[in-house]
């Protein structure tokens, strides 16, 4: 196993290097000019002149890609050109409420999703399938900032069981974990809408096999066919779906920060987008493709404890 | 017995701590405000609404506006006590207020602090405003308490520039040395509010400071915070959560949230001004009659409509209503789309024209130019537009790449600053010397240069009339609607004085704002 970690994390340095080079050009290949951003319309040319030497953009492209690339290496992401903020700082301080918000919204949905699909295969065709299929299929239709305002009018504004501004007091974790609920709340339902069909799906494909039917026939437990026969075998294609949709969850956390004014990284990547922040936009986007490489390094190593087949 | 006497003796202590002996106004006040983050807290580089309304809570000038207005016939003494000018307005002298201090331990205002702001609010290296300044020759501190400023020529307002708006802003010269590139997160004024932390992505945290030489402020605490989703942040007020929020420029909001208990919307000038630039070089708008057919094929009353009565008005010239120098007859057509069509023919464009423009996909003014859009396809005039992010507008239309250049905007309320930067030569975009003038206008050059020298208040009023009909005529821009300003707060929140306008385009607090 361990030799296997090696292998993945050695052959994810070249990704992460093109990740680089590509997130240096796509920073710089989108219009608009970050010392307009910063200086606004009434700035002289001579002022925006200035700022740019100031923030060493009037450089040879190249000579700016190799001190990029050095640095990164040497994993310094420099400051924002903005806030004059060390890269690392924010990403520090934004990091842990995404990686929090994520993890809150995967269980949501694996613990929502997997015994919902179970269930509804057991049931096939019943009222109890035909019932999960169109909850998932409702949890499937609404964008996040469409469920997010619908959970904050309930819960918030009628209800007063949550707040609408969800930044936690520093320090306090209670506090963290209140405003927590209602972002986890409406990302886990998304991703508990697609579980619950590939859970579903995947079940009656293992529930219909030759070995179920023989356990079957051996008089082995109904309990244990599902969960130890079933189940288990049935995992490999949720634990793909899940191990993708964590990518799609940290995507979409960009929209529940905003909606529900949470810090993270989704909020900082808009924003940096926003001013033109090459050098945050870079950090940031070096960041998240660091995470969906380890995600799916996760996701490999999972395959292998599920199904010992793989590791072979 | 003893237990229903312990049990009333409970009970009575009960209500005794449960019943607050008069509830405390509150002292800690939650602004909303519509940001992902805050960008600039360096005064000089402080350009957007979101940075200029807090930086007005933490600096002063020299003189300022009297809180809620902005007119420049009330401004009043701030930093400076007192002040003379000579008889040819060339050699001003300002007498520094005694006392103030600056936040922390950054010491006692002295002239040099002032000659150092005001150098580097001239500089085009640090400053965003410096172009405002280039008419200062000299700036010198004769004693601790004295600067003497020398202009090279006159300027319509000197007192203008020097308000606690813009470049304006006093700074401690200490500060900025000490933090250097980091002073816009480490900011250091003379204002009622401190600065003590910054979240990024999330707040700014300011506190009174006890050493205001206004005296301190009722508030304790301001939190200013970034919600960048309207629906969230709406909701947010709703819920109580914040005290005052940023408001959209919309009927409808300001409807809903006039509707919601215990909340007051305000209402408040400067109106920014959308003027529909038109670039007199580009084809085919270098013809004057299809330039002319724009301006009658433009109904700003349906416009007016379409934005809201209580929140826009009408364009009246070129440069905002009110602003000193602006003037109402200044040649406006009124719609007509027969006029325009016949216009359009005798330019050579019997089956109408279509132009390719660039717009801002920011919601207010993208529905605003779609208005615009409609209203001129009646007259065959079919705005291709091409729709991107806000910041890439801003580089584009600088490249000239936008023959229509929609863009709403509010200055110091003198007619030469938007005369200037948008009708002027030298404001051209491309030039070395640009700032705003999208449409390459130089028709009104000589009145512009003439009355920024006039010393005799009605010749120059006449010469910025003057060059206001000449900018109509060749149609260098057709005026749209006047947006105001528009914020809401809870009805115990009291400024401290009426707002009727803000130069920082968000409400002043000030020493006297408190909950009720």
């Amino acid at each position: 196993m361990i030799g296997f970690i090696i292998r993945r994390l050695l052959a994810s340095i070249p990704t992460l290097l093109a990740v680089l080079t590509l997130v240096f050009l796509l920073v710089r290949v989108v219009p608009g000019d970050p010392a307009i951003a910063i200086l606004g319309d009434r700035a002289t040319p001579e002022t925006l002149a200035a700022l740019r030497a100031e923030l060493g953009l009037d450089r040879w492209i190249g000579a700016q890609y190799f001190e990029f690339l050095g640095h990164a290496l040497r994993g310094d992401l420099g400051t924002s050109m903005v806030t004059h903020r060390a890269v690392w700082t924010e990403i520090a301080e934004a990091l842990p409420h995404t990686i929090v918000l994520t993890l809150a919204a995967m269980a949501i949905g694996c613990l929502i999703g997997i015994p919902a699909g179970v269930w509804a295969a057991l049931h096939r065709n019943g009222p109890i399938d035909v019932l999960t299929r169109l909850l998932s299929l409702l949890g499937l239709s609404f964008p996040v900032f469409v469920s997010g305002i619908f959970l904050l009018i309930v819960f918030a504004l009628q209800l007063h069981l949550f707040p609408v501004i969800g930044n936690p007091r520093p320090g306090d974790w209670i506090d963290g974990l209140h405003k927590l609920v209602l972002p986890a709340l409406t990302l886990g339902i998304v991703m508990a809408a697609y579980v619950v069909r590939v859970t579903r799906s995947s079940m009656l494909q293992v529930l219909g096999e030759d070995y179920i039917r023989t356990a079957r026939a051996k008089g082995v437990p109904r309990r244990s066919i599902i969960w130890r026969h079933g189940l288990s075998n049935a995992l490999i294609p949720v634990v793909t779906v899940v191990g993708l949709y964590v990518g799609i969850l940290i995507g979409n956390s960009v929209l529940t920060e905003i909606v529900f004014n949470r810090p993270g990284l989704g909020k900082v990547i808009v924003s940096a987008l926003t001013q033109r922040d090459y050098t945050m936009l870079q950090g940031m986007m070096v960041i998240y493709c660091f995470l969906i490489v380890v995600v799916n390094l996760i996701t490999d190593i999972s395959y292998g404890l599920i199904d010992p087949r793989v590791k072979q | 017995m003893t237990l229903r006497i312990t049990l009333s003796t409970a009970l009575a202590a009960a209500t005794l701590i449960a019943t607050p002996a008069a509830a405390a106004p509150k002292t800690d006040l939650r602004v909303g405000m519509a940001a992902q983050d805050v960008g600039q807290l360096d005064p000089h580089r402080a350009v957007s609404t979101i940075d200029r309304t807090v930086v007005a809570w933490i600096y002063n000038g020299l003189v300022r506006f009297k809180p809620g207005t902005m007119d420049p016939a009330q401004i009043e003494p701030d930093l400076a006590e007192k002040w003379e000018s000579s008889p040819d307005k060339l050699d001003w002298t300002f007498h520094l207020r005694k006392g103030v201090k600056f936040h922390g331990d950054f010491g006692e205002l002295t002239a040099d602090d002032v000659v150092f702001s005001l150098k580097r609010a001239s500089d085009a290296k640090t400053s965003a405003f410096s172009a405002d300044f280039a008419a200062f020759k000299t700036i010198e501190a004769t004693d601790p308490a004295t600067v003497h400023i020398v202009l090279a020529r006159q300027v319509p307002s000197l007192l203008g520039l020097l308000t606690n708006y813009s470049g304006g802003y006093i700074v401690s010269r200490k500060a900025v040395e000490k933090h250097g590139a980091d002073f816009t997160r480490n900011p250091v004024g003379t204002g009622p509010f401190a600065f003590v932390s910054d979240t990024p992505n999330q707040s700014l945290e300011l506190a009174a400071f006890g050493g205001y030489f206004r005296g301190k402020p009722k508030l304790e605490h301001v939190s200013y915070r970034y919600i960048p989703s309207d629906s969230s942040r709406d909701l947010a007020f709703q819920n109580g959560e914040i005290d005052l929020v940023y408001g959209k420029q919309d009927q409808a909001w300001i409807n809903r949230i006039r509707a919601l208990p215990n909340s007051v919307v305000d209402v408040f000038e400067p109106g920014e001004l959308a003027n529909l630039n038109l670039n007199i070089m580009a084809k085919p708008l270098d013809d004057l009659r299809v330039r002319q057919a724009i301006a009658y094929a433009v109904n700003r009353p349906e416009l007016v409509k379409w934005q809201g009565a209580d929140t826009a008005r009408p364009g009246q010239s070129v440069i905002p209503a009110g602003y000193l120098g602006s003037v109402k007859d200044v040649g406006l057509v009124n719609t007509d789309i027969a006029k325009a069509k016949a216009l359009l023919k005798e330019a050579g464009y019997p089956d109408g024209v279509t132009i390719k423009i660039i717009h801002t996909q920011l919601p207010q003014m993208l529905g605003s130019m779609q208005v615009v859009q409609a209203q001129l396809r009646k007259a065959g005039i079919n705005l291709d537009i091409q729709v991107v992010d806000h910041a890439t507008f801003h580089q584009q239309i600088r490249k000239d790449l936008s023959p229509i250049v929609y863009y709403a905007a509010a200055r110091f309320p003198v007619a030469d600053i938007y005369l200037t930067q948008f009708f002027h030569s030298a404001s051209i975009v491309g030039k070395p010397t640009a700032v705003t003038n999208f449409s390459h206008c130089d028709v009104a050059d000589k009145e512009i240069d003439a009355a920024k020298t006039e010393t005799d208040i009605e010749k120059q009023v006449s010469l910025w009339a003057d060059a206001q009909k000449k900018i109509v005529a060749a149609v260098c821009a057709v005026p749209l609607a006047e947006a105001l300003q528009i914020w809401a707060h809870r009805t115990d929140l009291d400024y401290g004085y009426e707002l009727k306008a803000s130069l920082s385009l968000g409400p002043l607090l000030t020493e006297a704002t408190q909950f009720k």
